[in-house]
C-alpha cells in the first residue's frame, strides 16, 4: 500500500514566496490595509527627501529672518511640486521608461549626456551636505562625526545593494516617520495660529535682494530635480500597471503635500522662537536645532535633531539612486535597486563611489561646505529649468504618452509652472555668481 | 556574442550613421543643395536591410530623396546622380524606418545576448551592390563619437559592433510600422529566455515581442505565457479579449493555465473557462478548486495509471502513445484493482525489465502520496526526502488526482535574488 502521508505542518504563507497569490482570496479588512500601505510609496520618499539639511536650512532661515510671512511661498509651491511630481510618475506608468531613457530617445545623446552630467555634479554636492547633516545630527547627542558618517554610509549602502527593491522601500518609508517631529516641535514652540494662517493666503512681499534670495532658495530646494528623476525611475522599476495610475498619482501629489506641509512647520517653527527673539540669522540646520533651545525647551531641540536625521539619511539614500539611474539609463547600463555588482557594474559602482566620496567628504575638517553648497546650488539652478522643461514637453507629446498626454488646464498649468521655475533658478544661478 | 570587428581585411569599409547625417546633399557637380536629415530603411527582409532613400532637407522643406538617385555615400555628403532636383515630400511606407529618430538612441534587442541593449551609433556598408544597416555599435566608442564635435569625432575608430544578423529593433513606436515587422530572430530563444525579455522591456516593447512571437508561433506565445511573472501575465492577458486568453491557456500545461485563470479578474473567469476544450476546462477548474501554495494548487492532472496486473511492454506502450509533456512522464504509477494507488514506477526501470514482468512485481510500494492540502513545503521535503522528480497527489480514499513535478517546486524554491538577472519586477 501507498504510505499517506498526513498533512503535517500547516503551512507557512512567507515560506511559499513566489507562488502565485490569488488577489480575490485577501479578506475585504486586509485589502484595506493593503491599499493603505500602498498609498505609502516613491512619491512620499521622492518629495519628502527634499525635507533633507540643506532644505532643512532654507527653511530655518526662512522663518528666522521673516516668521511666517514666506507661508504663502509654500502653497504656491506645493502645488508646483505635485504637478511636476505627478506628471513624473505618470510618464514613468505609461511609457514604462525612466525620464533620462525618454529625454535620449527623444532628444538624442548630448542633450541626455549634458543633462546626466549635471545631475551628477548636482546630486553629488546635496549628497555631501546630507552626511554633513548626518553627523551634525547625531553631533547633538555627542557623537562624533567620525564615527556616525562612516556607519551611516555603510548602513545605506547595505540597503540599496544588497536588499530587493521593495524592502529598501519599505525601510525608505520609515525614514520618513522622524518628520513628524517637526510639526511637534512648531506645536511645542506656541507660534501665534491666527498670524499663521493669516500669512498663509496672503501674499506678503519685500522688495530687497535678500528676501527674493530666501524666495528662490526656497523654491530651489523644495522643487529639486532628482525628486522627479527618482520618481519616475521608481515608478518604473515597481512595474506599476496602467490601471494603477490614478493611485500612482495620488500617491505623488500627497506626498509632495506631506512634504512641503513638514516643511511648512519647520518655518512655523523656527519663525516662532529665533523670529520673535530678534534671533535672524542662522548657518546651518544643527544651528537651527540648538537655536530653538532656550525658547521651545530641550525637547524641540531633540526633535528637530531626530527630524534632521531622518530626513538627511532618506535624501543621503535618494541622491545615490536617483544619479546612478540616470547615469544608467542615458547610457543604456543594467540597473535596479538589489542588483549584484556583476549584474550592474555601472549602476552599483556609481552608487558606491557617491555614497564614498560624499561621506569622506562630510568626515574630512574644514572642507568649506557652504561655498560648495552654493556651487551646487547654482548647477541645480542649470539643471531645473532644463529638466522640468523635458518634463512638461514628454508629458504632453502625444507619440509618447498617447490617451494619456497632459492637455488643457493640466498642461497650461505644467507650462507655467515650468516657466515660473525656470525664471526663479535662472534668477538664482545669476544673484548666485554675481555675488549680491 | 557575435561581433564584426573593423579590421577584418575582407570586411567592407564602415560608415557611421551619425556622420551621414547632417552631411550635406550634393548635385554630380559638387553643389550643395541642402542637408542630410535621415536615413531610411526598409525591415522585414532576410539578411542586411538595405537604405531605400534619404530625408533630406532643401532650403528648409523636408524631402525624400530614393536610393536609387544617389550615386555616392560618404562621410563628405551624399551626391545625387541627375542635376535635376525632384523632391518628394517624406511619406512613411510600411516596413520602413529612419534609422536616425526610429532606430538610434533606443533599445533593441540582443539575440544572441539574450538582452536588451542600447544603440549608441548604426554602422552601414556596401554589401551587395547597395548600402545596408550591417551592426549596431552598443559599446562607449560610438557614443563618444556622437558627442564629440564632428572633427574631433571622426577621429574614433570603429569599435566592436554587434552585427545586425543578431538583433532584432523595437518598432512598435513607428507609426506605419506598428507591429507589422516580424521579428524571426527571436524564435532563436528559449521561451525562459524572451519572458526575461519581456520583464526587462518597458510595457509597449514587451507588447511588441509578445505579439511578434504569436503571430509566427501559437505555441511559443503559450510557453512565454507560462514563464513569464505573475505581474506581466496579468499585464498582457488585461488587454486582450476573452478568445484569446483561451486560445492561450488551452495550449499550455493544465496546472500552469489554472495560475494564470487565478490572476484574471474575478469576472473574467467564467467567460474564459467557458471558452477552452471541455477536457481542458474540467482540468483547469479541477485544479481552480486548490490553493495554489498548497500540493492541489502545484500538481498537474496529467498522468500514466495503471493497474498492477499490466505488463512493462503495455506500460512503454502507454508512454509513447500519451501526448503528456515528457517532465511528467519520468514515472508510470500503478493502482490497485480496487483504485487506491500502489505505488510508481520510473519509467529508466521498466526499460530495464523484460517487457512481459508485471508490474505489480517492480512497482516501488514506498512511493509517498501527498493529500490536496499539503503545504509546499512538505511537497519538497518529500521529494528531497525521497529522491523524488515526480511525486502522486491522492484524495481521502489514495485514489490519484495528479502529480507533482520538481520543476514545479524548483520554481516556488528559487530564492528571490537569484530571479534578479533581468529586472525586479517578478518580486513581491
Amino acid at each position: 500500500m501507498a504510505v499517506r502521508v498526513p498533512p503535517v505542518m500547516r503551512r507557512i504563507r512567507s515560506a511559499t514566496r513566489g507562488r502565485p497569490r490569488l488577489p480575490a482570496r485577501l479578506s475585504p479588512r486586509r485589502a484595506r490595509v493593503f491599499a493603505f500601505l500602498g498609498l505609502l510609496g516613491p512619491g512620499l520618499i521622492a518629495a519628502n527627501a527634499g525635507n533633507d539639511a540643506g532644505g532643512i536650512a532654507t527653511y530655518s532661515s526662512v522663518g528666522a529672518k521673516y516668521g511666517y510671512e514666506l507661508l504663502w511661498t509654500m502653497v504656491l509651491i506645493t502645488i508646483s511640486l505635485g504637478l511636476v511630481q505627478m506628471l513624473a510618475a505618470r510618464m514613468g506608468v505609461v511609457t514604462g521608461k525612466g525620464l533620462a531613457e525618454l529625454v535620449r530617445e527623444e532628444y538624442g545623446i548630448r542633450w541626455s549626456v549634458f543633462a546626466t552630467s549635471a545631475v551628477l555634479i548636482a546630486n553629488t554636492g546635496i549628497c555631501i551636505s546630507d552626511f554633513v547633516g548626518i553627523g551634525a545630527a547625531l553631533g547633538l547627542a555627542g557623537v562624533p562625526t567620525q564615527v556616525s558618517v562612516p556607519i551611516a554610509a555603510v548602513g545605506i549602502w547595505l540597503i540599496i545593494v544588497r536588499g530587493s527593491y521593495r524592502s529598501a522601500e519599505r525601510i525608505f518609508i520609515w525614514f520618513t516617520i522622524p518628520f513628524f517631529a517637526y510639526p511637534i516641535a512648531a506645536v511645542l514652540a506656541h507660534p501665534h495660529w491666527g498670524a499663521v494662517g493669516k500669512s498663509l493666503v496672503v501674499p506678503q512681499l519685500h522688495t530687497n535682494s535678500a528676501f527674493l534670495v530666501l524666495l528662490i532658495a526656497t523654491t530651489g530646494t523644495t522643487i529639486t530635480p532628482y525628486m522627479q528623476l527618482y520618481l519616475q525611475s521608481a515608478v518604473v522599476e515597481r512595474g506599476v500597471r496602467e490601471d494603477e495610475l490614478p493611485h500612482e498619482e495620488r500617491e505623488a501629489v500627497a506626498g509632495a503635500v506631506f512634504a512641503n506641509v513638514v516643511a511648512s512647520f519647520i518655518i512655523i517653527a523656527t519663525g516662532a522662537t529665533l523670529f520673535t527673539h530678534g534671533i535672524h540669522n542662522i548657518s546651518s540646520a544643527a544651528d537651527a536645532a540648538r537655536a530653538l533651545n532656550p525658547f521651545a525647551g530641550r525637547y524641540a531641540e531633540v526633535l528637530f535633531g531626530i527630524g534632521l536625521l531622518g530626513a538627511s539619511l532618506l535624501a543621503a539614500a535618494i541622491l545615490p539612486i536617483a544619479t546612478s539611474y540616470v547615469v544608467s539609463e542615458s547610457l543604456g547600463y543594467e540597473k535596479g535597486i538589489g542588483r549584484r555588482r556583476e549584474e550592474a557594474p555601472v549602476f552599483v559602482n556609481i552608487i558606491t563611489a557617491m555614497i564614498m566620496l560624499s561621506a569622506f567628504v562630510a568626515i574630512v575638517p574644514d572642507v568649506p561646505v557652504i561655498s560648495l553648497l552654493v556651487g551646487v546650488q547654482v548647477v541645480n539652478g542649470f539643471l531645473l529649468p532644463i529638466n522640468l522643461f523635458f518634463i512638461w514637453r514628454l508629458s504632453r507629446s502625444a507619440n509618447i504618452m498617447g490617451e494619456r498626454r497632459s492637455r488643457g488646464i493640466l498642461d497650461g498649468a505644467a507650462a507655467i509652472t515650468v516657466a515660473v521655475t525656470s525664471t526663479l533658478s535662472v534668477a538664482l544661478v545669476v544673484i548666485t555668481i554675481a555675488g549680491f | 556574442m557575435t561581433s564584426v570587428s573593423a579590421s577584418t581585411t575582407q570586411a567592407p569599409p564602415i560608415l557611421h550613421l551619425s556622420s551621414v547625417v547632417g552631411s550635406p546633399l550634393r548635385d554630380a557637380d559638387g553643389t550643395r543643395l541642402g542637408k542630410v536629415e535621415d536615413l531610411i530603411v526598409r525591415l522585414g527582409g532576410i539578411g542586411y536591410p538595405p537604405i531605400t532613400g534619404f530625408l533630406v532637407n532643401v532650403a528648409g522643406r523636408p524631402s525624400f530623396l530614393g536610393a536609387d538617385r544617389v550615386s555616392e555615400i560618404g562621410t563628405d555628403g551624399i551626391v545625387m546622380r541627375k542635376a535635376k532636383l525632384d523632391l518628394r515630400p517624406f511619406e512613411r511606407r510600411a516596413e520602413e524606418v529612419l534609422l536616425g529618430r526610429d532606430l538610434l538612441d533606443r533599445q533593441l534587442i540582443n539575440v544572441e545576448g539574450a538582452r536588451l541593449v542600447r544603440a549608441n551609433e548604426i554602422e552601414l556598408a556596401l554589401v551587395a551592390g547597395s548600402w545596408r544597416v550591417v551592426g549596431v555599435d552598443t559599446g562607449p566608442r560610438g557614443g563618444l563619437r556622437r558627442l564629440l564635435p564632428k572633427s574631433l569625432g571622426a577621429h574614433i575608430a570603429t569599435g566592436e559592433f554587434l552585427d545586425w544578423a543578431g538583433v532584432e529593433p523595437f518598432v512598435g513606436h513607428v507609426p506605419t510600422v506598428r507591429l507589422r515587422v516580424p521579428h524571426p530572430k527571436l524564435a532563436k530563444l528559449h521561451p525562459a529566455q524572451i519572458a526575461d525579455l519581456v520583464e526587462a522591456a518597458s510595457r509597449h516593447e514587451g507588447e511588441e515581442i509578445i505579439q511578434a512571437v504569436g503571430e509566427d508561433d501559437r505555441e511559443l506565445e503559450a510557453d512565454v505565457f507560462e514563464e513569464l511573472d505573475d505581474q506581466h501575465q496579468r499585464e498582457f492577458l488585461e488587454d486582450r479579449p476573452d478568445a484569446q486568453v483561451a486560445e492561450i491557456l488551452s495550449r499550455m500545461a493544465p496546472d500552469d493555465a489554472a495560475d494564470i485563470v487565478g490572476e484574471l479578474d474575478e469576472d473574467r473567469r467564467e467567460p474564459v473557462l467557458a471558452l477552452l476544450p471541455v477536457s481542458h476546462r474540467i482540468k483547469v477548474r479541477a485544479l481552480l478548486g486548490y490553493d495554489p501554495a498548497e500540493a492541489g494548487g502545484l500538481m498537474s492532472p496529467d498522468f500514466i495509471l495503471l493497474r498492477g496486473s499490466s505488463s512493462a511492454g503495455d506500460a512503454l506502450d502507454a508512454v509513447r502513445a500519451s501526448k503528456i509533456a515528457p517532465e511528467l512522464l519520468s514515472s508510470v504509477f500503478v493502482s490497485s484493482a480496487e483504485g487506491p494507488l500502489e505505488g510508481s514506477v520510473p519509467v529508466t526501470a521498466l526499460l530495464r525489465v523484460n517487457a512481459a514482468c508485471k508490474l505489480a512485481e517492480v512497482v516501488k510500494h514506498e512511493t509517498p502520496c501527498l493529500a490536496p492540502d499539503a503545504s509546499f513545503e512538505e511537497v519538497a521535503r518529500l521529494m528531497a526526502d525521497y529522491n523524488l522528480t515526480a511525486i502522486p497527489v491522492c484524495d481521502e480514499h489514495s485514489r490519484m488526482l495528479g502529480v507533482v513535478t520538481v520543476d514545479d517546486v524548483l520554481e516556488a524554491m528559487v530564492p528571490r535574488g537569484w530571479r534578479r538577472r533581468f529586472g525586479l519586477l517578478g518580486e513581491d
